[in-house]
């Protein structure tokens, strides 16, 4: 049985479907899962695996003390040859001495365990521990899901040089992620695409669509920059000075609601957009019952469930052509992807879909709704991921 | 001899942001006797008029701070004391930290309580009931979107605006804002933002011959845009960037700096992916001696948000000579009119933005000139701080009567 090390920076949370459903098909499949994170998860947080959290080592000197002591200990009974080998292999990467010390103490909570596998669950948690699974003798992954590749390396210069001349298999979402990080330097062998999946059981067609007059047009997003949804209010405006009936529903919550409350006021769109908040998967698939197009104007986007979910259901989709949506739906095919930051483009699009001969419609979505069952399900996903830790 | 008369500025922090430093210099030298309170960030050092009561922010300065005020006012205003407290407890409004910053107001009791920012006003209403005069400036975000966003700040304003004694607006648009948070009109006192004199490289420029004229204000290649100012969301930089981008592919050559723009991954990633890292400089804050200087080398300076009260920013690049464009929002209209003293363009509009920059590109040095001295005029007609002060001076002086 194949012990895998999964570490992520805290406990996933109910709503991120993607590790908690990666970890119960792994088990299913016979591997044992033990889970890393750096923040001690809530209680209503449970999983079914193993956690281990990180000793606090910020914040006050009495528990920072403990910490030290306690990975101390840790470093001379529990793992004191595995130790020696990180510190030489930090120091052989050039890492001052104090770096490398802390390497130690930091990461003893993981280096005791006994693994196969060690997988870091995004490229940003595997900087500062590019050596921890070779000192381990285990083997080593880092999954890139879309934002620690594309933004994190942007404001640190040669964020993940080092991590790239490892031995590593890289997980990524997407073609042109691979594509990409390739361009970067990493032997494409090493690089295994595996898109991601949804519930297909909730999310299925075959619901009767409500019908209204006015067309509904639906996003499900965090209320971040990255998803690009000032853009998408902009062409909301456009879309109601050439007197197209709407309403725009934004599911999701976020730091920018009042950037964007103030776009729509100042847009004059207040009447027909709404924020609804986070909302459960039940109730986000009630949305999309009584909705007409899904749209998905994002900035950057690693590949998006959402839009695997909205094309699942049967709805028009309009995506961007940031990163993985360009793949998420086939232009013309599944739906539509248009150039992103461009909200004249995105009206258009919207428009166009109203005249859309209905024969055009059915084809559309009937292909989405096929695609998606068949190649973004969750056993597929699984499969993948068995023969990814048998690579 | 006329009493001097005591104003209290409060803006919760000391040292405050420069343009309400700058109101509190102007003011300290009309004659009036200048209380500050609230939280001390570092050390200042005001002229005499100007009397600091601040607590630094630790538990030990609080603690000092509370007791010496609960002591006086227990000796010497017991009655007051208890009146406050009553009031403070009935706004579950009495914690430590509260009182803090409530008891040295009672006891020094200036003339005039003028609260800075809007979204602190229920915490000062008060100060009417022991006779202060209760004034609030109407500023930017409080005013334009954050009530927009956040109905219990909408409803609070809606509650205490009809009972403030008197409002300073920064702009006409502001004080229409307000008034639909009912602000009445007639006690709201539009008073524009002031400069301290600048020398205008304008007016050396005339003075000197032609060549040096066509070296001061001649067009630069590639042509110089440069913003200033916190990388916020309000400040339209996305807006600014896009226009890049339109720039870019019509071929135009330019520069364009963001100064205080570093670290915004928003940004840095709007240039990465733009493919603008060769035209766009995302910088640092600087020290305003060098903004001053990289204002001055600048061929524009672009305001492209969608917000703003009138953004100082805009004032000094007129004041120093160099050419502004700007989104039309907020105030921005009042100082400027477009193609007169400076140039305008709606706001959230890429297109207009790039279009405005390549027009401006071919502005003959005359035309330039005209320009730039017609917003000279703006700045001596209604932006000197002499007049910021004595406006405010008579706002506190009616709201007295």
């Amino acid at each position: 049985m194949q012990r895998i090390g999964l570490v992520l920076l805290s406990v996933p949370g109910y709503s991120e479907t993607f590790f908690r459903s990666k970890i119960k098909g792994l088990q299913a499949n016979g591997f044992e899962v033990l889970l890393f994170v750096f923040y001690p998860p809530k209680k209503e947080e449970v999983l079914p695996c193993e956690v281990f959290v990180s000793p606090p080592f910020n914040g006050r000197i009495f528990s920072k003390s403990v910490s030290v002591f306690k990975a101390l200990l840790q470093l001379v009974f529990s793992a004191p040859f595995r130790s020696k080998t990180l510190f030489e292999l930090d120091r052989s990467d050039g890492k001052r001495w104090a770096t490398c010390f802390k390497n130690l103490l930091s990461q003893q909570f993981i280096m005791s365990k006994k693994l196969d596998w060690l997988h870091f669950g995004f490229g940003t948690v595997a900087v500062g521990k590019e050596n921890l699974a070779k000192a381990m003798r285990a083997k080593m992954a880092v999954s890139f899901r879309g934002f620690d590749l594309y933004l994190s390396p942007l404001n640190r210069e040669n964020y993940y040089s080092l991590l790239f001349k490892k031995a590593v298999t890289y997980h990524v979402l997407s073609l042109e992620m691979k594509a990409d990080l390739i361009a970067k330097g990493v032997d494409g062998t090493q690089i295994h695409v595996i898109t991601p999946a949804i519930d297909t059981s909730l999310f299925k067609a075959g619901h009767s669509q409500t019908t209204s007059s006015t067309l509904r047009i639906l996003t499900v997003a965090r209320l971040h920059w990255k998803k690009g949804l000032e853009y998408t209010l902009e062409a909301m405006a456009v879309l109601k000075r050439r007197g197209v009936a709407f309403e725009y529903t934004v599911i999701g919550t976020g730091d920018e609601l009042e950037r964007l409350l103030f776009a729509a006021h100042q847009l004059g769109i207040s009447a027909e957009v709404r924020f609804v908040g986070k909302q459960t998967p039940k109730a986000v698939k009630e949305y999309m019952i009584a909705s007409d197009v899904y749209v998905q104007y994002s900035i950057q986007e690693g590949f998006c469930n959402a839009v695997l979910e909205a094309q699942a259901m049967g709805l028009l989709c309009v995506v961007s052509n940031a990163e993985g949506l360009a793949e998420n739906v086939m232009d013309g095919i599944t739906g539509f992807v248009i150039p992103k930051r461009k909200p004249e483009v995105l009206a258009r699009t919207i428009e166009k879909l109203l005249y859309l001969p209905s024969h055009q419609k059915i084809g559309l979505k009937k292909t989405a709704i096929n695609r998606v069952q068949k190649d973004f399900n969750v056993s597929k996903q699984r499969e993948e991921f068995i023969n990814f830790y048998g690579s | 001899m006329k009493k001097a008369l005591k104003i209290a500025i409060y803006s919760g922090d000391i040292p405050s942001t420069t343009f309400i430093e700058r109101l509190i210099a102007g003011l300290s030298t009309k004659g009036c006797d200048l209380y500050l309170f609230g939280y001390r960030k570092k050390k200042v050092s005001y002229s005499k008029s100007i009397s600091v009561f601040a607590y630094k922010n630790n538990k030990l300065d609080k603690a000092l701070h509370l007791i010496t005020y609960s002591f006086l006012l227990l000796l010497f205003k017991h009655k007051e004391k208890q009146h406050l407290d009553k009031i403070l407890k009935t706004q579950s409004k009495n914690g430590l930290l509260d009182k803090v910053k409530c008891y040295p107001v009672l006891w020094h009791k200036p003339d005039v309580f003028h609260v800075q920012w809007a979204k602190g006003l229920g915490d000062w209403m008060w100060v009417q009931e022991f006779g202060m005069k209760l004034v609030l400036s109407l500023r930017g975000a409080h005013i334009n979107y954050s009530p927009i966003a956040n109905l219990e700040l909408a409803a609070m304003y809606r509650q205490h605006f009809p009972q403030v004694d008197g409002f300073h607006a920064v702009s006409h648009a502001i004080a229409k804002e307000a008034s639909k948070y009912g602000a009445p009109a007639d006690r709201i006192k539009v008073i524009y933002s002031g400069l301290p004199e600048f020398e205008s490289q304008v007016d050396a420029a005339i003075k000197a011959d032609k060549d040096v004229l066509d070296l001061e204000l001649g067009t630069s290649t590639p042509l110089q845009i440069i913003s200033v100012g916190r990388p916020h969301w309000k400040k339209g930089y996305t807006y600014a960037l896009d226009a890049c981008h339109i720039l870019k592919q019509a071929g135009f050559s330019f520069k364009y700096t963001i100064i205080g723009g570093s670290n915004a991954i928003e940004l840095i990633y709007q240039v990465h992916d733009l493919n603008l890292q060769d035209e766009v400089c995302l910088s640092k804050q600087q020290p305003f001696e060098t903004v001053k200087e990289m204002m001055q080398n600048a061929d524009i300076l672009l305001l492209p948000s969608v917000e703003e009260g009138i953004a100082n920013v805009v004032l000094e690049a007129m004041a120093l000579g160099t050419l502004v464009l700007s989104a039309n929002c907020g105030g921005m209209a009042e100082v400027i009119t477009d193609s007169q003293n400076g140039f305008l363009v709606p706001v959230r509009q890429s297109e207009a933005i790039a279009n405005a920059v390549t027009q401006i590109a071919t502005l003959s040095l005359e035309r330039k000139l005209e320009i730039l001295k017609s917003a000279q005029n703006t700045i001596a007609d209604q932006h000197t701080e002499n007049q910021m002060t004595s406006r405010m001076i008579r706002l506190y002086q009616e709201v007295l009567n």
